[in-house]
């Protein structure tokens, strides 16, 4: 689900209400301005699905970290095994909800960076690199930011974050091809497999990873 | 020499902004950079200039396990001795 970030003072102020002392507390630690408002409006859009699909009042609804901060729903203070997963970048925001199996979703939004080259060193593998280096102007930046959600939705998705080394695996040869889609496994984690989807358009870049059963 | 806080504040000013803008000074060393507001592409990015600057190799994990400006100025006077 696509949610507008965007600047409304009475929406804004709408979402606060949704959120709990918690929530307050975290929101006052962002910058003023775009940063709060983008927690504030992506957290009670969060709330107001997993009211919908877990049929309880926002009151009921709280919110717990796993490991490496990974948060899950708490529902009377016991966990609720839902999957979800959200990501804002600028104006834009994604809220992933599955009822099963671990997600991951990232947007960014298709900014002009001149760090690209130091980016890429840092996260993409040898053959991203090359598909890359085939590339220049737009379509390089857009292959860029296409590559980097892929790749940090299935790391949220894992649960690891940047833990889990990015350079480490690559995009699935058929998705660094053009396709939209594709089937994938960690090198160091066979047994799982995460089905991968871009959802990006001009606008933004974004993906969304999903674990799966017997694909 | 300046310290490291002091090359790490430097380099924030010179690398890191939201929306457009600096990070606000004072800077809060405790508190951490997602939880400003920063991207995780900028966060990627500013780890690999201060590798540069200050000679020494994060890996991964590290970056990921550093949450605040403190915590890499330990990290940082531990690695350099």
């Amino acid at each position: 689900m696509e949610i507008d970030l965007g600047q409304d003072a009475a929406r804004e102020a709408r979402a606060m209400s949704w959120l709990d002392d918690q929530e307050r507390r975290r929101w006052r630690r962002f910058l003023p301005g775009g940063p709060r408002r983008r927690f504030a409006l992506s957290r009670a859009a969060l709330r107001a699905i997993l009211c919908e699909r877990l049929g309880c009042d926002n009151e009921r609804l709280a919110f717990g970290a796993a490991e490496h901060g990974k948060p899950f729903a708490l529902v009377d203070g016991e966990p609720v095994p839902v999957s979800f997963n959200v990501s804002h970048s600028g104006a834009h925001g994604l809220i992933a909800y599955a009822p099963a199996g671990r997600l991951g979703v990232d947007v960014e939004e298709r900014v002009a960076r001149s760090d690209i080259d130091l980016l890429s060193e840092a996260v993409f593998g040898p053959a991203e690199r090359a598909e890359l280096a085939l590339t220049s102007g737009y379509a390089r930046s857009h292959l860029f930011f296409r590559l980097w959600t892929i790749k940090e939705a299935l790391m949220k998705a894992h649960g690891a974050g940047f833990r889990l080394d990015p350079s480490s695996f690559e995009t699935p040869p058929a998705m660094l091809r053009g396709m939209n889609e594709a089937i994938f496994r960690l090198p160091r984690l066979p047994e799982v497999s995460w089905r991968l989807q871009d959802l990006g358009n001009e606008r933004f870049a974004a993906a969304i990873a999903h674990e799966v059963d017997g694909a | 020499m300046a310290s490291t806080a002091d090359r790490i504040r430097k380099l924030v000013a010179d690398n890191l902004e939201v929306d457009g803008k600096p990070l606000p000074e004072p800077l809060d060393f405790g508190t951490g950079l997602t939880e400003l507001g920063v991207s995780s592409m900028d966060v990627v990015a500013f780890a690999k200039v201060v590798a540069e600057d200050f000679g020494v190799t994060f890996t991964p994990e590290a970056c990921a396990t550093i949450k605040t400006l403190d915590e890499l100025v330990t990290c940082l006077d531990s690695q350099m001795g």
